[in-house]
Order: C-alpha cells, then sequence, then structure tokens
C-alpha cells in the first residue's frame, strides 16, 4: 500500500506522463490530416504518403501511445508503491 | 482483505470456449458453401446464415445465468483486457461504424478518416484520463460514479436524465442498422427485423445480465470482425495475392488516382466548416479518394475528429465495460487492445472502399453501357447500385446508396453467395453488440440511479436484480419504438449521439478526476450547459441557422460544459474533505475498489443489525 508521503509525488509524475501520452498524440492527429495533400505526392508502399500517415500511421501511433501509456504508468505506479496487490 | 489478484479469476478456458465458438461460426459457413455448390434453395441459406449465429448468441448467453449483483452487472470483474478491447471496439460505432464507414469511404474517400481517427484518439484519451479512475471507482453506470464522487443525488439523477438521450439515439441507430442487414438477408420487413434484435437482445441478457452480454457480445464480436475480414481478405488474395487487405491496397490506390484523374473526377475545396457527409440515399463519388477536404473541410474535419474523440472517451455505454475488467492495469491494457482492433476495423472498411472504387472506374474505363459486367447488372438488381446506361459511361453513371457498399464488395469480386450472407450476418452481430452496450447502460441506469435514485444503499439482492432486468428489457423496446416511428440515417443519429455524449460527460468526468476543487454545482453546471448547447447546436443545424452541421455540436457543447463546470464550481463553496479524500483515494490503483467496500460494509452492517 502506498505511504501517504508519496500521494503527491505520485500525482505529479501520473499529471507529466498525461501530458507527455495526450499532447503529443493531439497535435500530431490534428495536424497530419492538414498536411495530408502536400505529402501525397510522396509514396510508402504503394500508398500515397499523405493518406498513409493518416490512416495507417495514425492508427500504429494510437496503439503505440497507448502501449507506452500503460508500461510508463505501471512503473510510476510500481515506483511510488501505487500498484495493484498481485 | 479483497483486493484480488490481476488474474486469479479469469477463466483459463475461455480461449477454448471462443475457439470452438469461431471455429463452429467457420464450420457454419463452409457447410453453407458446400449446400451452395449443391443447389440448396437460396432463402434456405439466407435464414440458416441468420438464424445460425443468433442461436450461438442467445445459448451464450442464457448459459452464463447469475443471481448475484457483481455478476450481473460487471461480469463479475474478471473479463480479460483482450475480450474487452474487442467488445468495445465494436461497440463503439457497432453496426453503423462498419456499414455506414465503408459507404462514407467510397463516397467522400480521405474525408471519412475523421471518424477513424476520432475513434482512436477517444479510445487514448479514455486509457489516459478517465478508464483507469473509473475502474479503481468501481460503480457500475456513470451517474452512480458521479453522484458518490460529488456526494449529490441530484447529480446522479441529472446525469441519468442526460445520458438516457444520446444512449437512446445509439440504440436506435443499430436497431435501424442492424434490421437494414437482417431484413435484407431475409427478405422480411425491418420493423419485424427490429423486433426480432430486441427479442435477441432480451433472451440474451435476461438471465445474467452483464455476464451474459459479455460473453455473448464476445461472440458477436468475433463474428462480426470475421465476417467483415474474410471476404475482404478473399479479395485481397485474388486483386494481389497477399492476405493483408489494410496494407496491400496502396499500388491499387496510385492505379486509382490515375484512373480517378484520367475519368475528370474534379478536386473540390470545402469551405472550411462545410461538413457533407453522404446519407443513406444513392449518390455519386464527388471527390478523388485520397484528396482531402473535398467534402469535409478542414475545420469541420478537425471539429468533428475532437467531437468523435470526446463522445467516445466519455460515452456512458462504453465507459462501465471498464469495470468489468479485473484490475486497473487490465483497464489500461484493455483501451490498447480497443485501439487495435478498432484500427484493424477502421482500415477494413477504407480498403473495402478501395476495392469497389478501382471496380468501378475499371468499368468506366470500358466505356460502353453493353459492356456492363454481369456483377453491375447483379448491384442493380439487388438494389445495391442504380445505372445510369445513357452512353457514354461516366463516373456519374452510378450511384450507390451508402449502406450497400460493404455488402456489394463480394458481389463484385464474383465471391459465392454464402460472403455476401455472412457479411450481412456480421452486420447483424455487430448489431446487437451495439444494442447490448447501449441498452444494457441504459437499462443499468434506471433500474440502478433513477428507480433507487434517492438512496445510495442498493435494493434488496432479487428485487435489484429483477428490477434490472425489466428496465434493460424496457429500453431495448422503448429504442425499438424509436427506430420505427422516427426513422432517422443511422449515421446521422450516431455522430448526434457521440456529440451529445461528448459534450455533457467528457468535460465533467475529466474535471472530476483532474480538478479536486470541482464541486456538485460544477457538474450539474457542466452536464445542464453542455447538454443544452449541444441540443441547441443540433436544432440550429438541422434548421440551418447556424451554419454549422448538427454533428459537429460538440464545438460548442464542449466548450460550454467545460466553461459551466469550472465557473460554476469556482463561484460556490470547495467540496467537503470527505470528497477530497475520495478523489484522492480515486486517483490510486491500488488498494480496494471503492464502490466494492461501500457494498461490503453495507453487508457488515446489515449483518450486525440482524
Amino acid at each position: 500500500m502506498m505511504e501517504r508521503k508519496e500521494r503527491k509525488p505520485y500525482w505529479k509524475h501520473t499529471k507529466w506522463q498525461m501530458l507527455a501520452s495526450v499532447v503529443p498524440f493531439l497535435v500530431l492527429i490534428i495536424v497530419l490530416p492538414l498536411y495530408a495533400e502536400s505529402l501525397n505526392g510522396e509514396r510508402f508502399l504503394g500508398f500515397p504518403l499523405g493518406y498513409f500517415l493518416s490512416a495507417h500511421g495514425i492508427a500504429v501511433i494510437a496503439v503505440f501511445t497507448v502501449a507506452s501509456f500503460v508500461n510508463r504508468q505501471d512503473a510510476i505506479d510500481h515506483w511510488h508503491g501505487a500498484h495493484e496487490d498481485t | 482483505m479483497s483486493v484480488t489478484s490481476r488474474t486469479r479469476f479469469v477463466n483459463p478456458r475461455l480461449g477454448t470456449y471462443f475457439g470452438i465458438f469461431a471455429s463452429s461460426l467457420a464450420g457454419l459457413v463452409m457447410l453453407l458453401l458446400i449446400f451452395e455448390e449443391l443447389g440448396t434453395s437460396d432463402a434456405v441459406l439466407r435464414w440458416a446464415m441468420l438464424l445460425g449465429p443468433l442461436a450461438f448468441y442467445a445459448a451464450i448467453g442464457l448459459a452464463a445465468p447469475t443471481r448475484e449483483p457483481i455478476e450481473f452487472f460487471a461480469a463479475g470483474r474478471r473479463v480479460p483486457a483482450g475480450y474487452t478491447g474487442l467488445s468495445m471496439a465494436v461497440a463503439t460505432m457497432g453496426a453503423t461504424g462498419i456499414v455506414a464507414t465503408a459507404g462514407v469511404f467510397f463516397l467522400i474517400g480521405f474525408d471519412a478518416l475523421c471518424l477513424m481517427i476520432g475513434g482512436l484518439a477517444g479510445y487514448v484519451i479514455m486509457s489516459v484520463m478517465l478508464a483507469p479512475f473509473f475502474r479503481k471507482f468501481g460503480t457500475f453506470t456513470v451517474p452512480s460514479y458521479l453522484g458518490r464522487r460529488f456526494e449529490s443525488k441530484t447529480v446522479r439523477l441529472l446525469a441519468a436524465a442526460v445520458m438516457a438521450v444520446p444512449a437512446l439515439l445509439m440504440l436506435a441507430a443499430e436497431l435501424r442498422m442492424g434490421a437494414f442487414a437482417a431484413g435484407w438477408l431475409v427478405g422480411q420487413a425491418q420493423g419485424l427485423m427490429i423486433v426480432a434484435l430486441v427479442a435477441t437482445f432480451v433472451v440474451t441478457s435476461a438471465l445474467g445480465g452483464m455476464r451474459s452480454l459479455t460473453w455473448s457480445g464476445s461472440a458477436e464480436s468475433i463474428g462480426a470482425v470475421l465476417a467483415l475480414l474474410v471476404p475482404v481478405t478473399i479479395v485481397a488474395v485474388m486483386v494481389t495475392n497477399f492476405p493483408l487487405p489494410q496494407l496491400t491496397n496502396g499500388p491499387l490506390l496510385r492505379a486509382l488516382m490515375h484512373n480517378e484523374a484520367a475519368q475528370g473526377l474534379p478536386i473540390v475545396d470545402a469551405p472550411a466548416l462545410g461538413f457533407a457527409l453522404p446519407g443513406e440515399e444513392a449518390a455519386h463519388i464527388v471527390k478523388r479518394f485520397t484528396a482531402p477536404f473535398g467534402a469535409i473541410g478542414p475545420s469541420a474535419f478537425v471539429v468533428a475528429m475532437l467531437t468523435v474523440m470526446a463522445g467516445v472517451a466519455a460515452s456512458p455505454w462504453l465507459i462501465p465495460r471498464v469495470t468489468m475488467t479485473p484490475g486497473v492495469y487490465e483497464t489500461r491494457k484493455s483501451l490498447g487492445w480497443a485501439t487495435v482492433y478498432f484500427g484493424l476495423i477502421m482500415l477494413t472498411t477504407a480498403a473495402v472502399a478501395v476495392y469497389m472504387r478501382d471496380f468501378l472506374m475499371d468499368i468506366v474505363k470500358g466505356g460502353a453501357p453493353e459492356s456492363l459486367p454481369d456483377w453491375m447488372h447483379h448491384l442493380a438488381g439487388l438494389g445495391f447500385a442504380v445505372i445510369d446506361e445513357g452512353a457514354p459511361l461516366t463516373y456519374t453513371s452510378f450511384a450507390f446508396p451508402r449502406d450497400s457498399l460493404l455488402l456489394s464488395l463480394p458481389v463484385a469480386a464474383g465471391l459465392p453467395a454464402v460472403f455476401l450472407y455472412f457479411a450481412a450476418a456480421g452486420v447483424v452481430a455487430a448489431a446487437l453488440v451495439g444494442v447490448g452496450a447501449t441498452a444494457s447502460a441504459v437499462g443499468n441506469v434506471i433500474a440502478e440511479d433513477v428507480v433507487n435514485g434517492l438512496s445510495w444503499d442498493p435494493l434488496p439482492r432479487t428485487t435489484r436484480l429483477n428490477t434490472a432486468r425489466l428496465a434493460m428489457a424496457g429500453t431495448a423496446v422503448g429504442g425499438g419504438l424509436v427506430a420505427m416511428l422516427a426513422p432517422t440515417d443511422p449515421l446521422r443519429l450516431l455522430l448526434w449521439s457521440l456529440a451529445l455524449a461528448g459534450s455533457a460527460f467528457f468535460p465533467v468526468l475529466v474535471l472530476s478526476i483532474w480538478w479536486k476543487r470541482m464541486n456538485d454545482f460544477g457538474a450539474i453546471a457542466g452536464m445542464a450547459s453542455g447538454f443544452g448547447v449541444a441540443v441547441l447546436t443540433i436544432f440550429a443545424g438541422e434548421a440551418n441557422i447556424l451554419g454549422l452541421d448538427g454533428a459537429l455540436a460538440g464545438i460548442l457543447g464542449i466548450p460550454a460544459g467545460a466553461l459551466g463546470a469550472v465557473l460554476a464550481s469556482i463561484a460556490t463553496p470547495q467540496p467537503s474533505r470527505s470528497v477530497l479524500e475520495l478523489v484522492r483515494e480515486i486517483r490510486i490503483p491500488g488498494g480496494e475498489v471503492i464502490y466494492d467496500r461501500e457494498m461490503r460494509l453495507l453487508r457488515l452492517k446489515n449483518r450486525e443489525r440482524s
């Protein structure tokens, strides 16, 4: 069980992790489609690059964001003793 | 101590059970393929494809009865992350997400990505900002959570009233889409099929509540994903020799770009807030596939994406699903799985659109009406396409109803009819997942937060479960009546539903965790202002007053909700010490589930009394 004095550092750490996960992701999903047209001249796996990044790219980025968040947040939970009992 | 291991209660045979289900479904499809070759009547094949899987789903539901509230409302909190993620991915947009999105991709290409990106972003936000904390709290419904978090029965009742509106819209959309596919499959009226879907839901959920719905929903989700993937994968092998339709249509897409340019398909620039989403009626292709912002303007694209994101992240019929996972860590993981499955589903629908556009452009290149292939006449005969045979053929010679596109692909590729019926059965399965998610969420809210809304203690066990059973059945019947009496485009209903859910709940739910200072006045003002502004924006959009489409209501609703919540909280006294302590506890994953502890203490108190 987590010690009381660990609560504040734990929450601070969690807040930074939240921002690190959410902000770059939101910026990417807003910006990438807006530049798709100019990227469509290039190709990747046969796809026009702008379309590929906006569809497949964002799907991969979303999975990566959640996966890295799950690992990082679990490490934070263990570091501060806030994790669930196993 | 009732803190449990993450994996102790997960049934180790789940993989075997669902393996048996998937094999049985594959066996049914193969058996029907053999029967088709042997000349069995078409009607028998169609009915078998509809009723066979439905019997499976109902049997799974009936095989999971329970009399325990924790089982009935949260499936015993032992649904592994993978199954939770799969069910959530299919339930998020249900059959509408699969069928309509394929059509929208076909008709407006790139611009349909706002739905996909919005959904993916919704899971990311939910996993980081909402779901783990909701899981730690452990209540079965969103209004129960909000009521307890703010120690206010008014908040609880208001949340119950507000959540019913978007959930019923989504329920009606799913029933309509499911009835469309089932009605087409067996040639019956859609009204009758709505009744059949409601009856299937009632039978599936009656004995085991969420326990039944979770396991039958997992089977339905597997069925829906297989029915989507199998025909498209076969087409991918036929066209590209590689069974990965999501990744191998690139070269086809490049050829399509050249064909579209050669045929004079226009590059259109939509106004910044233009939102010309195709409706249900037959429509021509309006723009080149990969050219962005021809039907949906760049600002509208971003707003639609963020609205869908907020709606998915805060939807009161998805969030309670996470309380069924074995722990907070599994909850986070389940959203990762949901992202994987949802991405797979959406990329597959995009591949369907690319293949169909490619087939169509090949015909247009041919030029002469007399050279039309048989499959195009077949599609027209099925009502899946409208052909204007005035020579010479151009892309405007063909119009396609948006919702028939997914079912058109097996016909265009010349696959046996059973694959077409399988695809339709998959749509019905996806609709049942959507119906299950929304009707159970509203039913649980009625039983827990409306009938028993003035008390924090639950009703006696049997009364509690029977009330929930009645409420779920009543909600499904109500949704069926809405779908029959006020038929509206399911995609519109879905987008309105997400806009309303996002506006009313997203700011309040996020702030309830991340801002300790928020109090019950803030919650009431946030929900009321977000919901009210979103409703007004939708009405104004439908009446063409604002020049803003109703689906974009989140642009005003979400800031209004956030502003209402913040201003009302600041203007009123701080929350009590007990509320602040509760928020601090929500933020820590370890320790006992808050709701389970409350129930345990209540049981102890009752035992002492007696």
